[in-house]
């Protein structure tokens, strides 16, 4: 197949890149597609050279990463949707028809991704509508009831079952990957920090990445080490936050209130060794800025003996209670072949027996020397998301105390020269909630000249109206609770 | 039945009590100080590596309002004259306030209006609204409702109507799509109502204060009654600044 075979944070030429004419472009997307492929990213590689475009294609479950190149003809920036066939690719489709013009042709459902309200060709866009007797819609947002971000919902009921739940998003949209291309080094590692403020790690670790693979940058393995440790309290801090989440909406405020206190210890973890409760500037090009000392480690270790000690109790409690387990267990389930169908990744795509774990599949960092275990469940449903979140809390816990009882000696920093000319790097990261995927090309002089971010959002929240389905509408905020879903890095 | 009372247990007393004088991390960021001593002439690395404009140079000036409390400026000045302390205490009615010199040694709102503390000194009702908000704000406007900060034995809360609102509270740059939203939230508040920035990004605009998707008219438009700087902010800024002003 004519694609260039590439690994994670591995930088390529951008000439090694195959541009096949547009027919056999479609065809050799198809036919991975066809071979367990999922489509991670869609977009033109220069813009300002109008008729290519490229398509990422990952199989996790060979660990296989390639790029293959399209040539299409400038007045006509058409081409047959694969979303017909291959429902995972349609919001690539749509992301790609309203950022850049190009038509997918009989598509089944193009909608606006960011704009609000239009679709490509500047056409006013129309909801989904059910009609008939009984049948009501309910639309909520943008602005919701508590203290969350906004996006709007449309259900269409009929009687109390949901038919369709349709997710208009896009009023978080702050302009990021354009800001990118302007922006200085210290800025855009600003801008990768506020992509999304709940996976700061996850998106910042996965911009360093780029950075480093373009300039050829080794990172020392301490430096690393800090690094994954960080991304692990990041994973276990928002897994306790969302599981309080999923206890609150239950009404089992004793459970809540346990998860608060104990994410509050495992912040303040992160502020110990970084000043900030989110890890805001632990990471520099290079490296990490700043360090494990013998006092911020024998503090950081009390505290998480507490939540190790503690969080059990409140996981037994949670997952042994009647009450929470009748709401829990088959609701919003989403089945393994509608998963793989749309393309669910992380948390959501491993609750439905997904072997999808980006830190295993396309190991990085640390992780490469230092494995963490893959964790499945398999029902689909709000319980397999919120057990499995208990669970991976559990691997995250045992992979920080084991790499905190051995940390590698060695530098934190490494100074980081100029990046490669006409190159790319694709760079994915496991964030807690999925893959996170950050795609930079540069341009003759090194310089940025085009940078993708696909947050794990961008595919899941298309499994959130799967699962709400033939659902009470009373189920939505614990069927959302469970799939925990940004909308800044959906929006970006 | 007991595992609910083992995990009360547990629970212990996890509460700050006296939210005015915490320990935060030594690490923490917050207000800085800046030495009285001159800068090196020609000197201006402090201001050359800000990347959202909030540090000038000679004399030293630190506009709170702008910064994303990195380190930066600190780690670049040769003469180490500026340190970020953790003193969480940055809160302020006054935008002009917000900028540290030398001679700044705290910060804290003045005390509001007569009518508005008699309105809201003892019960405050707050509508929040995310606009164009990463979720670092949100997430800590959340935890001031938790079992650490428990914001609402203040008498303060959010509430889900704008109707049922003493005021609103403004996160984000303010994207383009959400500037309408947002006005159409602020109009639904009945009067007396007041206005609060919390967190950079919607103090300043952040790193996307020139992005064309962020429409910041609404803040021209509308008096702001207090100011709450922080990347996020510290729950602990919110809670302290909000009593400050409402004279408690």
């Amino acid at each position: 197949m004519s694609s260039l075979q590439i690994q994670n944070n591995q930088c390529f030429r951008l000439e090694e890149i195959i541009f096949s004419d547009k027919n056999n472009f479609l065809k050799i997307v198809s036919e991975h597609l066809a071979n367990g492929f999922r489509m991670i990213g869609l977009f033109p590689p220069d813009k300002s050279k109008p008729g290519k475009i490229i398509a990422v294609l990952a199989n996790s479950g060979s660990s296989e990463l390639c790029i293959t190149g399209g040539e299409f003809p400038r007045d006509k920036l058409e081409f047959e949707s694969w979303a017909v066939s291959f429902p995972q690719t349609n919001y690539f489709e749509c992301e790609l028809a309203e950022n850049y013009g190009y038509i997918p042709l009989n598509h089944p459902w193009l909608r606006p991704v960011r704009k609000q309200n239009m679709i490509a060709g500047g056409k006013a866009y129309q909801f989904y509508k059910l009609e008939g007797d009984e049948v009501h819609e309910v639309a909520v947002g943008p602005i919701h009831a508590g203290v969350i971000e906004p996006g709007h919902f449309r259900f269409q009921c009929h009687g109390e079952l949901v038919y369709n739940l349709e997710i208009n998003l896009g009023y978080q949209h702050r302009g990021v990957e354009a800001l990118f291309l302007e922006a200085d080094r210290n800025r855009r590692i600003m801008l990768a920090e506020s992509i999304a403020g709940d996976t700061v790690i996850g998106h910042i670790c996965t911009h360093c990445n780029i950075i480093e693979s373009l300039s050829n940058t080794p990172i020392s393995l301490r430096a690393q080490v800090i690094r994954s440790i960080a991304e692990e309290l990041e994973r276990t801090a928002m897994h306790l936050a969302g599981l309080g989440g999923a206890a609150n909406d239950i009404g089992l405020a004793l459970a809540a209130s346990s998860y608060g206190r104990l994410r509050t210890l495992v912040i303040n973890s992160l502020a110990d060794l970084s000043g900030s409760r989110f890890g805001r500037g632990l990471f520099v090009y290079g490296g990490v800025r700043f360090d494990f000392d013998s006092e911020n480690i024998n503090l950081i270790i009390k505290k998480l003996h507490t939540v190790r000690n503690d969080v059990k109790v409140i996981n037994d409690f949670l997952f042994s209670s009647t009450g929470a387990l009748v709401r829990f267990e088959k609701t919003g389930a989403v089945s393994q072949d509608s998963a793989l169908k749309i393309g669910l990744v992380g948390l959501a795509a491993r609750s439905c027996g997904i072997e999808l774990d980006t830190r295993i599949n396309y190991p990085y960092g640390a992780y490469r020397y230092f494995p963490v275990s893959q964790i499945t469940l398999s029902t689909g449903d709000v319980f397999a998301r919120s057990r499995l979140r208990a669970l991976e809390i559990d691997e995250s816990l045992r992979f920080i105390f084991e790499q905190l009882e051995n940390l590698p000696e060695g530098e934190t920093k490494t100074a980081v020269g100029d990046a490669e000319p006409d190159s790319g790097v694709v760079a994915i990261t496991e964030g807690w909630r999925g893959e996170v995927v950050h795609i930079a090309v540069t341009d003759e002089q090194g310089r940025i000249a085009q940078y993708k971010i696909k947050d794990p959002s961008f595919n899941n929240w298309y499994g959130l109206s799967l699962a709400l389905r033939k659902t009470e509408i009373s189920d939505f905020p614990l069927c959302n609770k469970s799939f925990d879903l940004s909308y800044a890095g959906h929006d970006l | 039945m007991i595992d609910a009372i083992k995990l009360r247990i547990l629970q212990g007393d996890p509460i700050v009590h006296d939210v005015k004088n915490a320990n935060l991390p030594k690490l923490f960021r917050g207000l800085p100080t800046i030495a009285d001593k001159p800068c090196p002439a020609g000197c201006d690395k402090c201001a050359a590596v800000c990347p959202v404009r909030a540090v000038t140079a000679a004399p030293v000036k630190i506009d709170l309002g702008r910064c994303t409390f990195c380190p930066l400026c600190e780690e670049a000045c040769p003469e180490k004259l500026i340190h970020y302390t953790n003193n969480y205490h940055i809160a302020s009615d006054k935008r002009e306030n917000l900028i540290v010199t030398k001679d700044t040694k705290t910060i804290t709102p003045a005390r509001a209006a007569k009518k508005i503390r008699d309105y809201f000194g003892k019960s405050l009702k707050l509508r929040q609204v995310s606009a164009g908000g990463c979720n670092g704000c949100e997430l800590e406007l959340n935890a001031l409702n938790n079992v650490n900060f428990d914001m609402g034995r203040f008498g303060i809360e959010f509430v889900a109507s704008p109707r049922h609102a003493d005021g609103i509270v403004i996160t984000g740059p303010i994207t383009r799509n959400m500037s309408n939203p947002l006005k159409i939230c602020y109009e639904a508040v009945p009067g007396p109502k007041i206005i609060i920035l919390a967190g950079t990004c919607s103090i300043a605009g952040h790193v996307f204060e020139n992005s064309d998707q962020v429409q910041r008219k609404f803040l021209e438009e509308n008096k702001i009654d207090l100011y709450i700087p922080g990347c996020p902010p510290h729950p602990l800024t919110f809670i302290t600044g909000i009593l400050s002003f409402i004279g408690r």
